[in-house]
């Protein structure tokens, strides 16, 4: 396996590399230029993509199409420059709007650090969807830092209620949902019940991680969901019915497999009544 | 018609000024960086408020698919506080590499003091080494002068006069800068300094030849529509409509894309924060749209 660093060059091309490596040897000559350097990468080196589909980079995987060139090119400067926890503190700090989003998508491939569970701390207090997206959407950065004393399952749960709070798929949040635990649905369950008190949306994947990790009120509410008028929401229950597992609940699929009229839901109740 | 904004302060505006000025047609806005009503202190105050228009208020614009770019300087009447003045100058340069940053500004005159004249001048300096055009504002007292006092300045800085926009201009300065080279700034307001009837009896006298218009709104009686407002004047003025969009369109975009940082293909296309939906675009986040929030 090559290294990241080898790994972002064969991404990025010969010619992004070599506008990179001069910014690398400036940079070794004068650590304050990484700072002037940063915000330009866009420019300098495109927002276009490089590709889709997931792949391994470095500890990690990443879904290829979240990422801009700029953003991998971020990930290659920093790894290249070896930059310490203060510069990335500064860029952060200091960073517009884009930067912070390159910083966010580069800690996907750069180590795990006491920097990285910074990062997603400000992406959870953040109102920038972008920023939001950019540290959970795409790789399996959460699922990887969970679990680090200095980011429990009680600082992810957060995040993913963020996550949910803004309703951003979680089909684009690798592994996020195997991180499902009881307290994370209680959060959820709470949070979908003052939305309907409202009459507002909830977002549909709440029914999706609260059948992998139930709590009391989940049965019911995932039952209701095969009823939900949103298609998002009836495929979601089914998945969440699917993956809660329960026998006992096979006829209420089979009841409503007569009824439903999208071919796509059919074919998961049909998994869920024969399973 | 598409509308570039060149000169509008959103920090001091709230959400339903960008729904309105998303609804008439803007797609980009321009936010000079500059003074916020009363003095700052320290130069800390600077730097929140310059990563305030550089971070929340470009998400802020996004959300209502504006893109927003900003010019960055120190302001003159802040020129003239020695609490902030030199520290602000040592923090510009980081801030002139930002990606969204297409230009310096707003520097110029205002009080006219020795100090203003100074940073003035060293800010165009700034603007050659970052390689940015210059948004000048000039004084509202004591106007005529101010701006040829400018003038003067910006030409023993061998700034080219075209990479030059003297803004908030009038009936009197448009005969001083219309063969200048430089670009004519005019600021619509409620009551002061132009008007939209003000402003079609100019185009009709001197023609769009490098003039921008721009609403100027801030926190104070002002409003930021008036650009659409003024489009809708000139047309009913009968001004042609090709004149009209290269007044609104064609002169800003040609002015500040010479910071070479405007993709002008991207402005085609309302400002999006999702980071896969040049790439795949079913991929719209629902989380960025203001209506489901």
């Amino acid at each position: 396996m090559s290294s990241p660093l080898a790994h972002l060059a064969e991404l990025l091309g010969s010619e992004t590399v070599a506008t990179l490596e001069k910014l690398q040897a400036e940079v070794a000559a004068d650590r304050s230029r990484l700072a002037v350097f940063f915000p330009g990468l866009p420019r300098r080196t495109g927002r276009d993509h490089v590709g889709k589909g997931h792949i391994e980079l470095g500890a990690g995987t990443i879904e290829l199409a979240g990422f801009r060139r700029c953003d991998l090119a971020a990930a290659w400067l920093l790894l290249a420059t070896a930059a310490t926890a203060e510069e990335l503190r500064d860029l952060m700090a200091h960073g517009d709007l884009e930067e912070r989003a390159m910083l966010l998508r580069a800690a996907h491939v750069l180590p795990i650090t006491e920097v990285t569970i910074e990062f997603l701390g400000e992406a959870q207090r953040t109102n920038v969807v972008l920023h939001v997206e950019a540290a959970v959407c795409d790789g399996d950065l959460v699922a990887r830092a969970v679990g680090r004393p200095d980011f429990p399952a009680t600082d992810a749960n957060k995040l993913i209620l963020k996550y949910g709070f803004l309703d951003l798929p979680l089909a684009r949040a690798i592994g996020l949902e195997e991180l499902a635990n009881a307290e994370l649905t209680r959060m959820l369950q709470d949070l979908a019940t003052e939305r309907e008190a409202a009459g507002r949306a909830v977002w549909c994947d709440t029914w999706r991680l609260i059948g992998r990790a139930p709590a009391p009120g989940t049965v019911a509410r995932l039952i209701g969901g095969l009823e939900h008028g949103d298609d998002g929401v009836r495929a979601a229950a089914v998945d969440g019915l699917l993956a809660l597992g329960r026998d006992d609940l096979r006829p209420f699929a089979t009841e409503r497999l007569e009824r439903e009229p999208r071919p796509e839901i059919r074919e998961l109740l049909q998994r869920l009544a024969g399973s | 018609m598409l509308i570039f904004e060149p000169h509008i302060h959103m920090f001091s505006r709230i959400t339903d000024d960008y729904e309105q000025l998303a609804l008439a047609g803007v797609r980009a806005v321009l936010e000079p960086a500059f003074w916020l009503g009363q003095s700052r202190t320290n130069v800390g105050s600077f730097v929140d408020y310059f990563e305030t228009l550089l971070g929340w208020e470009r998400h802020r614009a996004q959300q209502f698919g504006i893109h927003h770019f900003s010019t960055m300087g120190l302001n003159p009447r802040e020129a003239n506080d020695d609490r902030v003045n030199d520290d602000v100058m040592a923090i510009l340069p980081r801030y002139c590499e930002k990606d969204s940053v297409v230009g310096v500004g707003e520097i110029g005159l205002d009080d006219q003091t020795k100090k203003e004249e100074k940073y003035m001048l060293a800010q165009l300096e700034l603007a050659k080494a970052h390689d940015l055009p210059v948004l000048i504002h000039t004084p509202h007292r004591d106007k005529k002068r101010g701006f040829e006092r400018c003038i003067d300045i910006v030409r023993d800085s061998n700034i080219p006069m075209e990479r030059v926009l003297l803004d908030h201009g009038n009936e009197e300065t448009i005969k001083i800068t219309r063969d200048l080279g430089c670009w004519s700034g005019f600021s619509i307001y409620p009551n002061t300094k132009m008007d939209p009837h003000r402003m079609v009896s100019i185009v009709q006298e001197y023609g769009i030849e490098r003039m921008i218009i721009n609403s100027a709104a801030d926190w104070g009686v002002s409003d930021p529509m008036m650009v659409p407002r003024t489009v809708v004047k000139l047309e009913q003025a009968g001004v042609p409509r090709a004149d009209i969009e290269r007044l609104v369109w064609d002169h800003p975009t040609s002015f500040f894309g010479q910071s070479g940082r405007l993709d002008l293909d991207a402005l085609q296309q309302p400002a999006s924060a999702n980071l896969r939906d040049t790439f795949e675009g079913n991929s719209v986040l629902r989380g960025q749209d203001p209506d489901r929030m």
